[in-house]
């Protein structure tokens, strides 16, 4: 008996068998009590024949299991794809929120500050136009002062905050230098409601004072910011401006990033975004919460989150943050 | 303010390309928004196809009464055949000429054409037809010139204007002159000198008749008088200055008050001499109830404190800010008393405030004009006046108080390196300063008198110095010492509390701080709101948030869920509104609904919630609920149709309470007994209180009690029902038996019996 023969023709046997059936009967035919295995098992009297034969029966019973459950498998899945989904029909459906955009653009800046080792805070809102106007240098006649600019409570005394920046009196009066910290929150104008304007809106401000800090550490953390918010590619300009409670003043720009610099409607064909106010702060202002302007210094900026979310989500109508309209803030 | 190229080169030689001098000016001077092109295109040849013609002969068009046919030569071998539609000239005058091919600012493209029958080969303009003015009662006549001389050789045909944007302390930039000069220092380039700095002419003997009262409010007054003026239009290149500047072209006098203006910066008034009580001028405070028609018609009561230029009588201007109807230049006026001024800022910008009332010159005024330059004002406007509206200059005047020093400014430019971060030489720092007019005395620096209100501090001579070199300075990170930068606890759980309510299918939203209303009636209304809606400081959020809510029924959204993080402002002590954030929501569904968030808030803030019955005047009566940082239920039904579940709480209240972390119970090791314990009480008894009542009774081996049905009927009685509690006991440290679990049970009923009167159903 060719028993190296047998074991292939039973091998192929079985891996030919397509049903469990066809696999049942190889299994009868070759390793069955009547097959000429198991007789020839029977007769067996020397150990290396007995070894022989019991290696090709467990080779064999080994490649029937491993088919048979080869088999199964292929019979379950076959069972199971006679219950098909359509797998375009949606799922179940649970109810997802949504943070307004003015929240995740506030927390995205919150974290490239707390990344630059800046504290956040919030102040009030009903602020002393002592704080918001004088103790920030602003000049009797600065139009701001207007009531057709800013809205006064009874007595002119007190303001609604006009600016973020009154955050950087009470944190002076608060600690002691060196302080870096950034001051988020809602800020009033009495302006128009247009696409752009709304007399109600958002500042981040922010505040370093420290020994030795100079225009160019402006300059540094503001490119660091902006990209933070923009992207990594934006350029940053500075153009020099004029505010009371900084001196020298500068406003930054970023590079358009509908255009890249090249000029389009967004960017009103500059190329650039103006994207707040800046400055190191004026000396009077130091003065005014009791610190050395020659011993302190530091740097101050300002920018609006409307301007910040408006840019990232480009959407064209500022009041569409204001009204609650779930089809507008599922989008976001 | 609108600065129109062709002026500036009067000036200053502008060799670079424009949008890089716009480029160069933004960063370091002010902002240039735009530089706009206007005039006669310079395109394929456009501007050659404009010449100068003589009108050779012109006569009645045949066939049309309106029209004159003309003959004019332009410069070439056969003079043009034009058919004009203006009657104010005849043959011999020199007109402006546009020839067929040639396009004209408005787009249109001129052909030769039939008009009536006769061939009109090119067309003679009027002033707006070139945007040179805005006149189209005739064509333009320009004085003798030769035939077929380009028309952009001797008028302004193609200018560009920069839209110059400056800031509030340069007020020397409202002046063409002013940008000059900045763009002289900024790029080294030669500047013409001041014009009017040199009085020429005539100097009058004779005094006009000028009192200042009041010096305080106005340092320095020149009068000049002029007599035997004629008014009339202004020439051309006049008209299509202002015009270029965006300023209407009214008479020759008036404009040439307009263009000193733009050109150096002070305004001027002129005044109808002959209207004038007793010739005289007085600077004064006006009177109590004194009154003044101004040249917008509008009749106004003037306030004490408004400084006005009066005659013997009456006032005739509000200083600086806009003259009288009654003394104003007329057609008839022959006799103009002209007026270069200087004002103090402030009391000028109160004035305009009460008065409510802007002014091109109170716009210069407010930020502080040179008294220094009121003397070239008036030499220019002399000048231009005697050029333009004829007669003579009869008499003056020039009184002031003593005028300002220059400051004088202690200056280290070691500083400027300190605060820019880069390194100036000296000798830099020294050139760019005297660019910008200031002078080095004794080591000091003397400031120019135009810039003497801006820079009176070392600081601000080092903001000349980084404006300068603004682009080179470089981009670094401070050098820290210490560093500290992490959200505090509160901002940290407001996060917290914002992403639960996300989670939990919530939309944010943002509203108005200010609304129409509020259920206070002591919260803080503005005394001049924008509009009705936006008027008073709210104290709840909630209205806020139902009004959102109907918003998006009304459009058809489903499932809404909205919150709110925002401040309300309760009436305050020391003047100022006690300002607290809340958190708040409303969510489709009813009371339930409402509270199970409001414990999920809890929850996540490892807050045991303690929920009372409350009343809350936006909430249902019946189904209203406080917990110690605000309230809970279902809104009453009046406010918004349907069932709505609505929260307000106050932030930092919940945040207080909220444990930090947790501390870890063995709920593993040892098997809990699980019963089913049903009390009967009386109906007014809270479930809630049964269940503090138990835990208290049971102590911490009672691990749950957890509410899970109520009955009432006749099982149990009118008046009562039966509150069912899956209850667990459970202990960390050993296995309870059953004679535990007996002796907590009974503990619990004694409790609930001795408290409630509850009895324990079988």
């Amino acid at each position: 008996m060719d028993w190296q023969a047998q074991e292939t023709e039973a091998g192929s046997a079985i891996a030919a068998a397509s049903t469990l059936e066809e696999l049942e009967g190889a299994r009868v035919r070759y390793l069955g009590r009547k097959a000429e295995l198991a007789q020839a098992l029977r007769a067996v009297r020397d150990r290396d024949s007995g070894m022989l034969l019991n290696g090709i029966r467990q080779r064999l019973e080994t490649a029937v299991e491993e088919r048979r459950a080869t088999l199964e498998r292929a019979g379950l899945d076959r069972a199971l794809s006679a219950d098909a989904v359509d797998v375009t029909l949606p799922g179940e459906p649970f109810p997802l929120g949504h943070l307004h955009p003015i929240t995740q653009a506030r927390r995205q800046i919150e974290d490239a500050f707390v990344g630059l080792g800046y504290e956040v805070r919030d102040d009030r809102e009903v602020e002393w136009s002592e704080v918001n106007f004088d103790m920030l240098a602003f000049e009797p006649s600065h139009p701001a002062r207007s009531p057709r600019a800013t809205f006064f409570l009874d007595g002119a005394d007190r303001v609604l905050r006009t600016e973020t920046s009154p955050s950087q009196i009470h944190h002076l009066r608060e600690r002691k230098p060196p302080v870096y910290m950034v001051s988020i929150g809602r800020v009033y104008r009495r302006d128009a409601i247009d696409a752009t304007h709304y007399p109600i809106f958002h500042q981040f401000e922010g505040l370093a004072i420290d020994k030795g800090l100079t225009l160019a550490d402006l300059k540094g953390t503001l490119l660091h910011v902006m990209r933070a918010i923009f992207g990594e590619e934006r350029r940053v300009r500075f153009r020099t401006h004029y505010f009371p409670f900084t001196e020298p003043s500068i406003e930054p720009d970023v590079s358009c990033g509908i255009c890249d610099g090249a000029g389009c409607r967004t960017c009103r064909h500059s190329g650039w975004l103006e994207m707040g106010g800046s400055g190191m702060v004026d000396p009077r202002v130091l003065e005014n919460v009791g610190l050395d302007p020659e011993e302190w210094g530091g740097f101050a900026f300002g920018c609006g989150i409307e301007r910040v979310a408006q840019l990232r989500w480009d959407f064209p109508d500022i009041r569409a943050l204001w009204e609650g309209d779930l089809r507008v803030l599922r989008q976001f | 303010m609108r600065v129109p190229v062709s002026w500036l080169r009067d000036y200053v030689p502008l060799e670079m390309p424009l949008p890089e001098l716009a480029e160069r000016l933004s960063v370091a001077t002010a902002e240039i928004e735009g530089i706009e092109s206007r005039g006669v295109a310079d395109e394929n040849g456009n501007l050659g196809l404009f010449r100068v013609g003589k009108v050779l002969e012109a006569s009645k068009h045949a066939n049309a009464d309106r029209l004159q046919l003309t003959r004019v030569d332009v410069g070439e071998a056969e003079p043009r055949q034009i058919v004009c539609g203006a009657w104010n000239f005849g043959a011999g005058a020199t007109v402006a000429v546009a020839l067929p091919g040639a396009v004209l600012p408005n787009g249109l493209r001129l052909e030769q054409r039939k008009v009536r029958g006769e061939l009109s080969d090119g067309m003679i303009l009027a002033e707006d037809e070139v945007d040179l003015g805005s006149d189209h009662d005739g064509i333009m006549l320009l004085p003798e010139l030769e035939p077929g001389t380009l028309l952009a050789d001797v008028l302004p045909l193609r200018d560009e204007v920069l839209l110059v944007e400056s800031t509030g302390n340069r007020p020397d930039l409202l002046s063409v002159y002013g940008l000059a000069r900045e763009i002289a220092a900024l790029y080294d380039l030669p500047l013409a000198a001041m014009p009017g700095s040199q009085r020429r002419g005539h100097v009058p003997g004779d005094r006009v008749d000028v009192r200042i009262e009041d010096f305080a409010g106005c340092p320095r007054y020149i009068g000049r008088l002029f007599r035997d003026v004629t008014i009339g239009p202004s020439p051309v290149w006049l008209k299509a200055r202002l015009l270029a500047a965006g300023v209407r072209s009214i008479s020759n006098v008036v404009d040439v008050t307009n263009y000193v203006m733009l050109a150096l910066g002070s305004p001027l008034h002129a005044f109808d001499f002959e209207t004038l009580d007793e010739g005289r001028i007085v600077v004064r405070r006006a009177t109590q109830g004194e009154k003044l028609r101004t040249l917008d018609g509008v009749e106004r009561a003037l306030d004490p404190r408004d400084l006005v230029i009066a005659d013997a009588t009456r006032a005739v201007a509000l200083a600086g800010i806009m003259g009288g109807e009654q003394t104003e230049i007329g057609e008839a006026t022959t006799s103009v008393l002209l007026e270069a001024a200087n004002f103090e800022p402030f009391g000028l910008f109160l004035t305009s405030e009460r008065q409510r009332l802007r002014t091109e010159g109170l716009n210069r005024w407010e930020k502080g004009v040179d008294p220094h330059v009121a003397g070239a004002a008036a030499n220019l406007a002399t000048e231009l006046l005697l050029e333009l509206a004829g007669g003579r200059l009869a008499a003056d005047s020039d009184v002031h108080t003593e005028l300002p020093e220059r400051p004088v400014v202690a200056y280290r430019t070691a500083r400027a390196d300190e605060v820019i971060g880069i390194a100036t030489a000296p000798d830099e720092q020294r050139a760019i300063l005297e660019r910008l007019g200031f002078e080095h005395r004794d080591g000091d620096v003397v400031v120019p008198t135009w810039r003497a209100r801006d820079v009176t501090r070392e600081i601000d001579l080092v903001e000349e110095i980084a404006r300068f070199r603004l682009e080179e300075v470089p981009f670094t990170l401070p050098r820290r010492r210490a560093m500290f930068g992490a959200l505090t606890r509160f901002q940290r759980l407001r996060r917290r509390v914002e992403d639960l309510l996300v989670g939990l299918g919530f939309v944010e939203t943002y509203t108005p701080s200010l609304r129409a209303d509020d259920p206070a009636s002591a919260a803080l209304r503005l005394p001049e709101p924008l509009s009705a809606e936006l008027a008073v400081l709210r104290t709840r959020l909630l209205p806020s948030l139902v009004d959102a809510a109907r918003r998006n029924l009304e459009i058809g959204a489903g499932g809404v869920a909205l919150f709110e993080v925002a401040r309300v402002y309760l009436p305050g002590e020391d003047g100022l509104p006690d300002e607290r954030l809340h958190v708040a929501g409303i969510l489709d569904g009813g009371f339930t609904r409402a509270k199970g968030v409001v414990e999920a808030l809890h929850a996540a803030l490892k807050i045991e919630p303690a929920f009372d019955r409350g009343t809350d005047e936006l909430l249902h009566p019946a189904k209203a609920a406080s917990v110690p940082a605000g309230i809970v239920g279902e809104l009453h039904p009046a406010l918004l149709e349907g069932s709505w579940g609505v929260f307000e709480l106050e932030l930092k209240r919940l945040v207080d309470d909220a444990r930090d972390g947790a501390k870890f119970v063995d709920v593993v090791s040892f098997p809990p007994i699980r019963e089913d314990l049903a009390f009967v009480v009386a109906e007014e008894v809270p479930a809630g209180a049964l269940a503090a009542a138990a835990r208290e009774a049971a102590g911490p081996e009672l691990r749950e009690i957890r509410p899970f049905d109520v009955y009432r009927g006749p099982q149990v009685g009118e008046g009562r029902k039966s509150v069912a509690y899956a209850v667990t006991f459970q202990s960390a440290e050993r296995t309870l038996t059953d004679d535990d679990a007996t002796r907590l049970r009974a503990s619990i009923v004694q409790e609930l019996k001795r408290r409630f009167g509850a009895e324990l159903r079988a």
